[in-house]
């Protein structure tokens, strides 16, 4: 054994602080708003117990990842990659449905959504194969094969249906792209082939992906159906002022406006703006632009070219959740079932966000010391 | 550690790009978040504080069920309520109270109405903490001279109004009550998906063809949203969607016939059963003692439902479908149509009764003790003589008779579209082995081959046998629902029913039966003679079964027939509870059915 090769207790030693106390304090506010969002019904009031449990499982899974070394993933990735495809395969066939989509599978008595992981899988394989040369990536070859590897996991999620899900993909694969140096006319190409191929998508969705856009547009179309979600989440988050009502006082969240069942999981930043306001919600977004911060440090620093672009769609794929789910809470987007990283109720996802800033954590690890 | 490696300066410059292009889409979401929260913060409190808006589920009619001709047995009648509309009442001053408001004015409209309050101060307390912006209903489903004592002196009153209410009425009474069952106030779904904050009463079918299309007779929730303001009261209402109404129902029942079945049971425990025995249309289906189902709405007393639940008479029991009896000598055909396809048996077999029948040192009776003398098929039929049904009986044997039961249709259920519908039970040697551990003898063959001991059928598929002989041979699926009319709609669409399916019986066994069983009614000597019409060809087949303890000697009296013989247009089987036997005490009540039933579709003007 080389004297200077780093054992895993080293590694574990070198994570990046900030980034550790950030995410732990996301998670703990995520933890106290799941209390909150489920004071209501005894169903719901117990989720606050499980997602502390969850936590636990997701620092677990940090800690492995950053004992593994996010090199030995990057081998791995091939093999990563062809498990997480068959497992999604697996989830068709076999899958549980809730709500019109197939996304879960059954491990011994515990629900997952495989398609969490399916979405590091992928981002480890575009790291690898994006990260083969030190050039840049400029040709369309490089531009097929990173659509491929994002295509097969794209379309097996699309299937279940479960379309915020794969969507998310799209931009974690244009910002790997990007990091790894494609032209910009021909990342300006792609996205007007997208703006193209819009019309298209709108005719293979569902009923129900329809008129989650009809009521984007227009939600006192049916304001006591599928607008429902919309105009009370607003105003849930409208009602929070400037400091908000105080925790467990939010009323929209009390009165059950909001669904119970959604307060928790994708709603819950409407429980955190209405409970704390605009002062909350601004401390939430800079938590996760402190995060963010990290992982694009830890690009930066990243000691080979895969591992700053394992850092970059990591990060990017962060982003996308926590912009997407602000956003369609606002009302700025329609709704899609996109939860909010690290606070949002969700074992599958905090497990998956657990193992994904693991990686981030073992890239500044392996950060090159100052000469 | 790792060696440096200094990244590329366009590396840098992207990776620099690709952060500011996240801050920048966070600054968009805090830009919207300072609009939402902050500038117009305000604007949204006031809407959340003072309109806060709650949603008031309302059912959709009941569907309404009618008989084949179009007459109404179940429908919606509009009630009239008096409620307090309690924003209206609200306490003016410090010192009142709204529990004491509303208690004064319920006293001064009692006063009015001269009806006692059928609510509670614990009601109101309740009301007021859960459903404040519903109007409180302190009388429901008021006489027409209370409604018209209130309208006269009481409508001065402030924050009082008439509370109409659908509310399920049963024109024809006890009519049919078994058939179209009874309704219930339906169970809230509190965990459903749609967050309503209150729910308008709904009623749901409990029993019956109100529980089993329920589906289909139920409306659609329509919902309206109500402001409230600050302190809960109701503010106003902003519309919603409309409640639809259910689906009307059509049934095969002919309500003259269903009158005339229950004419013929009169207060008698028993029941008819009638079929068309093409289709397996039933066109009336009585039991008796019944019940009234207009007791059950709004809601029943519970005293009066533990009575009608705890009646040793039970009432609520549909005998035509859910009570399976011993069938007695009505079995005999079945008994008949095994021994032919097994070749023991043909018209001419014939066999000689002495009156009695000795098999392993037991001694079986006929009916008649004097003895049928020789007799052939036809004739043993006509006289129910048991012996001969004990000779062709043994010497088929206990499995192909069990099995010629089942392909008839017993031994199962129809499928009739009733609740708790009764298998009946079709005993054999490896039924007997497993159920009481013991082995088949021959006496237990002779018990079954004159429809005695352990076998029971329900009147329902004792009148499918019934049928199955006057049709040819084909076993009818029995059914209810004809036609259905979705909310809207101007006709009704039909229901499509299960076809016929050929049972295999041989057609000379059937011609040989049938005539048989015209002579039970048409002979002089018939044991069903009573049953005779004039005009009307007709044929049946009595039967007399013992139940309950020995000593006690009581006797149920069966009958199934069928008529007219050259075109059968009805198909029945009846019971009657307590009777002397089949041929006293069912064939005069089934005459007096088929005069009026024969009289019914084409009223008795012959031209001449």
């Amino acid at each position: 054994m080389r004297p200077d090769r780093p054992t895993a207790f080293r590694m574990l030693g070198r994570v990046d602080p900030t980034m550790l106390v950030t995410a732990a304090a996301l998670t703990a506010g995520g933890i106290a708003f799941i209390y909150s969002a489920g004071r209501q019904s005894a169903a719901l009031s117990v989720l606050w117990q499980k997602q502390l449990g969850w936590a636990g499982v997701a620092a677990g899974g940090m800690v492995a990842v950053v004992a593994t070394g996010y090199r030995r993933l990057l081998a791995a990735a091939p093999a990563l990659y062809l498990l997480s495809a068959a497992v999604l395969v697996m989830t068709l066939a076999f899958g549980v449905t809730i709500n019109g989509a197939r996304c879960w599978l059954n491990f011994f008595g515990v629900q997952l959504q495989p398609s969490e992981f399916a979405k590091l899988a992928a981002i480890l394989l575009l790291a690898r194969e994006l990260g083969r040369t030190d050039k840049p990536a400029e040709h369309w070859g490089e531009l097929f094969r990173a659509a491929l590897i994002a295509g097969v996991p794209f379309g097996l999620i699309l299937l279940q249906p479960d379309l915020g899900t794969a969507m998310v993909l799209l931009p974690v694969t244009m910002a790997m792209l990007f990091a790894a140096g494609m032209r910009l006319r021909h990342l300006a190409a792609l996205v007007l082939l997208g703006l193209l191929l819009l019309p298209v998508a709108w005719l293979l969705l569902d009923g129900y992906q329809k008129e989650r856009v009809r009521v984007f547009l227009d939600p006192w179309r049916d304001p006591l159906g599928s607008g429902w979600n919309k105009i009370q989440s607003e105003l849930a988050v409208g009602s929070g002022g400037l400091w908000g009502k105080g925790w467990l006082a939010g009323t929209q969240n009390m009165l059950g406006y909001l669904p119970r069942p959604v307060a928790p999981t994708d709603f819950i930043f409407s429980v955190i703006a209405e409970e704390t306001g605009f002062v909350g919600a601004t401390a939430l977004i800079a938590l996760y632009a402190l995060l963010l911060f990290g992982g694009l440090r830890a690009a930066l620093r990243a000691p080979d070219r895969p591992g700053m672009l394992l850092a970059v769609g990591v990060s990017t794929l962060l982003f996308s959740h926590v912009f997407v789910n602000l956003a369609m809470t606002i009302g700025l987007l329609p709704i899609t079932g996109l939860p909010l990283p690290l606070v949002s109720y969700g074992g599958s996802f905090l497990i998956a966000t657990g193992v994904a800033l693991g990686m981030l954590q073992s890239l500044h690890a392996h950060r090159p010391d100052p000469a | 550690m790792s060696r440096a490696r200094l990244p590329m300066d366009w590396e840098v410059a992207r990776l620099r790009v690709l952060f500011a292009a996240m801050l920048v889409a966070f600054g968009v979401i805090e830009a919207a978040l300072w609009r939402i929260q902050v500038a117009r913060g305000p604007a949204y409190r006031r809407d959340l504080a003072r309109q806060s808006v709650r949603r008031v589920r309302i059912p959709g009619p009941r569907g309404r069920i009618f008989d084949a001709r179009g007459r109404p047995l179940a429908e919606n009648r509009p009630a009239f309520g008096l409620a307090l509309y309690l924003e209206e009442l609200r306490p003016r001053t410090r010192r009142a109270t709204l529990t004491g408001e509303v208690a004064r004015v319920i006293e001064e409209l009692s006063a009015v109405l001269g009806l006692p309050p059928q609510t509670t101060p614990a009601d109101l307390r309740v009301h007021i903490q859960k459903r404040l912006p519903l109007p409180f209903v302190v009388w429901r489903n008021l006489p027409d001279t209370a409604v018209a004592r209130w309208a006269e002196m009481g409508s001065r009153l402030p924050g009082v109004d008439l509370y109409p209410e659908p509310v399920r009425a049963y024109p024809e009474g006890t009519a049919a009550c078994h058939v179209l069952g009874y309704v219930r106030r339906a169970e809230i779904d509190v965990d459903a998906e749609e967050p309503f904050h209150y729910h308008l009463s709904e009623m749901a079918g409990a029993a019956g063809v109100e529980k089993v299309y329920d589906h289909l007779l139920r409306g659609r929730a329509g919902g309206r949203l109500v402001r409230v303001d600050a302190a809960g009261y109701r503010y106003d209402d902003l519309g919603g969607t409309e409640p639809r109404p259910g689906h009307d129902l059509r049934l095969a029942i002919d309500l003259d016939l269903q009158r005339a079945a229950e004419d013929a049971l009169g207060e008698h425990a028993g029941a008819l059963v009638a079929l068309d025995p093409a289709s397996g249309a039933v066109l009336a289906m009585a039991s008796r003692p019944g019940f009234d189902p207009n007791a059950f709405v709004p809601s029943i007393p519970a005293d009066e439902w533990s009575r009608l639940a705890q009646d040793p008479a039970t009432p609520l029991l549909n005998r035509a479908a859910a009570g399976a009896y011993a069938p007695g000598s009505t079995f005999k055909p079945i008994v008949a149509l095994a021994a032919w396809q097994a070749g023991r048996a043909q018209a001419e077999t014939t066999h000689t009764c002495p009156g009695h029948f000795t098999i392993g040192g037991a001694r079986f009776r006929c009916w008649d003790t004097l003895g049928h003398g020789p007799v052939d098929m036809p004739h043993a039929i006509r006289y129910s003589c048991n012996v001969y049904f004990f000779h062709i009986g043994l010497a088929t044997g206990p499995d192909l008779i069990a099995a010629a039961a089942r392909a008839a249709g017993l031994g199962r259920r129809t499928g009739i579209d009733l609740d708790h519908e009764a298998a009946g039970l079709v005993p054999d040697p490896a039924w007997k082995r497993r159920a009481w551990r013991d082995a088949w003898r021959d006496g237990d063959t002779c018990n079954l081959s004159i429809g005695q001991g352990p076998i029971s059928a329900t009147p329902l598929q004792m009148a499918v046998l019934a049928a199955a002989i006057a049709n040819g041979g084909r076993r009818v699926t029995p059914h209810l629902l004809t036609a259905v009319r979705a909310p809207g709609e101007d006709d009704f669409a039909p229901h499509p029913a299960p076809a016929p399916e050929p049972i295999g019986w041989p057609a000379a066994a059937l011609r040989c039966l049938a005539a048989g069983m015209r002579d039970v009614v048409m002979a002089d000597d018939g044991t069903g003679r009573r049953m005779r019409v004039a005009g009307f060809e007709l044929a049946g087949k009595t039967g007399t079964a013992e139940y309950g303890r020995k000593e006690e000697g009581r006797k149920r009296g069966w009958m199934i027939a069928f008529g007219p013989v050259e075109r059968p247009r009805l198909a029945v089987a009846m019971v009657v509870e307590d009777a002397v036997s089949g041929g006293t005490t069912v064939a005069p009540r089934l005459q007096r059915f088929f005069a009026a039933a024969l009289g019914i579709p084409t009223p008795p003007r012959r031209n001449s």
